[in-house]
C-alpha cells in the first residue's frame, strides 16, 4: 500500500520539484491528482474514503514526499492535520461529509496562527459567533500552510468561554486569501493570510466536538503536524544524506575521491548519524501514535524537535559537502537548507518543544 | 492495562481508582474524585490530550463530537460519569 502510493507520489512530483520552488507555485492538477489517489491524508479510515494507513506507514509515505519535495510534503501535512482535525473534533456527519471532501480530491489548510497568537495560541483574536441559528468568523490568519490552493479552510477560532474550529469554504462570501509572495523555505506550498470577514455559515459548520479550552484544542490537532513534519524532515535528511553521499564518493580532490578525506568523512557521518536519529524518534513516535499510547502527545514533540533540529544541521552539512554543486535555488539539497530552518519555526518553534520536554522531564521526577 | 481488565465488571469505585492512579503517577499530585484538575495548573495541554487518550484505552471507549468536552475531564468523578454513559451508550447502540 505504501509503496504503490509512494509511487504515485515519484510519479506525479517527478522531477518537477526544483521548478516549483523557482515558480513558488504547485500545479493544481497534481495536488488534485495527488489528493484524489489517497496520498495527501491517507491515514483517513477506509470507511470514510481514506487509505486507512497506520502512523508509521503514513509517516514513512510523508518521509518519501518529503525526499522529492519539502513544498508538497508540507500541502500533505496540511491536508492531513485537516482530516485529523475532523475525525476527532467531527460528529459522525460532520466526519462523512468532511473527509468524503478531503479524500475526493478537495484540498484543505489549517488557520491557527495570528499576528499577535504565534506560539501563544490563547492571544487569538478570531471569534466564532452563533447568531441566528448561523455562525458568524471574524478575524485574521497568518501563515496558513497552503491555504492558497485550499478549498476548505479550518479555521480556529474564541468561542465561547473556550475555543472551536469552523470549516469555511474558502469561496464563502467575506473569505479573502492573499498567497504570501517569497517565503524563506517549501516556497511552493501556498503559505497564505487571510482574512474572515463576517463569513456567515451554516451552524453545522462548526466541529461539534472542538469546543474545548484553545491550548487542548490546539495540542490535539497539532499533535498529527508534528508528527508529520517530523517524517518531513527525515525526507529531507535522507534526500541530502543520498545527495552528499554520491558526490563524495564520485568527486576527486588531491588526487583522491571526496569521501577519503577524513574531515568530508565526518560530515557524512553526522549526516548519516542526523537522519537516523530523526527516523528512530519518529518511528517510536508513530508506534505511540498507532498503540493509542498515553505519552503520544509528548513524543510527537519530540520527533518534531529532534527531526526539525538534524534536517536544519544536517541541509547545512550536505551544503557545506557539496559546494557549488548544491548552492543554487532549486537543487534537493538547496530547498531543504531553507525548508528545513522552517520546520524549527512551525507547529511549535524549537523553543516551545523544548519548553514542553523540559516540562515533561519535571513531571517525572519522583 | 486495556479495556478487556474491565469487560463487562467494571464498577464506578474501579474506575475511580484507575483514573486517580494514572494522575497520580503522571502529575505527582494527590487527587481527590472532586477536585477541578484544570484550575490547579498541574494538567498540561499535553498532559490533556493524554488523559483523552488514555481513558479511551483504558475502558475501550471513543470520547468525541459532544462528548469532548473540558467539562467531562475537569473532575475524577466527571471523567467516571463520562465513562459510564459512554458504555451504556455504546451497550444500546
Amino acid at each position: 500500500m505504501v509503496d504503490a502510493l509512494a509511487a504515485v507520489l515519484a510519479e506525479t512530483v517527478g522531477q518537477r520539484a526544483g521548478g516549483w520552488d523557482l515558480s513558488g507555485e504547485i500545479p493544481e492538477d497534481a495536488l488534485r491528482a495527488l489528493g484524489t489517489r489517497g496520498v495527501l491524508c491517507a491515514a483517513v479510515p477506509a470507511e470514510f474514503g481514506g487509505q486507512g494507513l497506520s502512523a508509521l506507514a503514513n509517516g514513512e509515505l510523508t518521509a518519501h514526499a518529503g525526499v522529492l519535495c519539502g513544498s508538497t510534503r508540507s500541502v500533505m501535512t496540511s491536508q492531513g492535520m485537516a482530516a485529523w482535525t475532523v475525525q476527532r473534533f467531527g460528529d459522525d456527519k460532520q466526519r462523512v461529509d468532511l473527509l468524503g471532501r478531503l479524500t475526493g480530491g478537495e484540498l484543505a489548510a489549517v488557520c491557527f496562527s495570528e499576528t499577535q497568537a504565534g506560539s501563544d495560541l490563547s492571544a487569538i483574536g478570531t471569534r466564532i459567533v452563533e447568531e441566528d441559528g448561523e455562525i458568524v468568523v471574524d478575524g485574521r490568519k497568518v501563515w496558513a500552510t497552503a491555504a492558497a490552493y485550499a478549498d476548505l479552510l479550518l479555521v480556529m477560532g474564541v468561542h465561547g468561554a473556550g475555543a472551536a474550529v469552523a470549516a469555511v469554504p474558502a469561496s464563502a462570501r467575506g473569505v479573502t486569501v492573499e498567497k504570501i509572495p517569497g517565503p524563506l523555505g517549501c516556497r511552493a506550498a501556498g503559505h497564505s493570510n487571510i482574512r474572515l470577514d463576517s463569513v456567515r455559515l451554516p451552524k453545522d459548520s462548526l466541529l461539534v466536538g472542538s469546543r474545548l479550552p484553545m491550548a487542548m484544542l490546539g495540542t490535539i490537532a497539532l499533535t498529527y503536524g508534528r508528527l508529520s513534519v517530523a517524517w518531513g524532515c527525515v525526507g529531507m535528511l535522507r534526500a541530502c544524506l543520498a545527495a552528499g553521499t554520491r558526490h563524495v564518493r564520485d568527486r576527486e580532490q588531491f588526487g583522491r575521491p571526496l569521501a577519503d578525506h577524513q574531515l568530508v568523512a565526518r560530515h557524512i557521518a553526522d549526516l548519516y548519524t542526523l537522519e537516523r536519529t530523526a527516523t528512530h524518534a519518529c518511528e517510536r513516535a508513530a508506534e505511540s501514535w498507532d498503540r493509542q499510547a498515553p505519552n503520544l502527545a509528548s513524543d510527537a514533540v519530540l520527533a518534531k524537535y529532534v527531526a526539525a533540529g538534524n534536517a536544519a544541521e544536517g541541509a547545512a552539512r550536505a551544503v557545506q559537502v557539496m559546494a557549488s554543486a548544491a548552492a543554487e535555488d532549486g537543487h534537493v539539497v538547496a530547498r531543504a537548507y531553507r525548508d528545513a530552518k522552517l520546520m524549527e519555526l512551525i507547529e511549535g518553534t524549537s523553543e516551545i518543544c523544548q519548553l514542553i520536554l523540559a516540562r515533561r522531564a519535571l513531571e517525572d521526577v519522583p | 492495562m486495556s479495556n478487556t481488565d474491565y469487560a463487562g465488571t467494571l464498577t464506578e469505585e474501579a474506575a475511580r481508582a484507575a483514573l486517580t492512579d494514572f494522575l497520580e503517577l503522571r502529575t505527582k499530585h494527590v487527587w481527590e474524585p472532586a477536585t477541578d484538575l484544570f484550575e490547579s495548573g498541574a494538567v498540561t495541554s499535553i498532559f490533556a490530550m493524554e488523559l483523552v487518550v488514555h481513558v479511551e484505552q483504558t475502558f475501550g471507549v471513543t470520547i468525541e463530537g459532544d462528548e469532548l468536552t473540558m467539562e467531562n475531564f475537569r473532575t475524577i468523578d466527571a471523567m467516571v460519569a463520562m465513562v459510564f454513559r459512554l458504555k451504556a451508550g455504546a451497550r444500546r447502540g
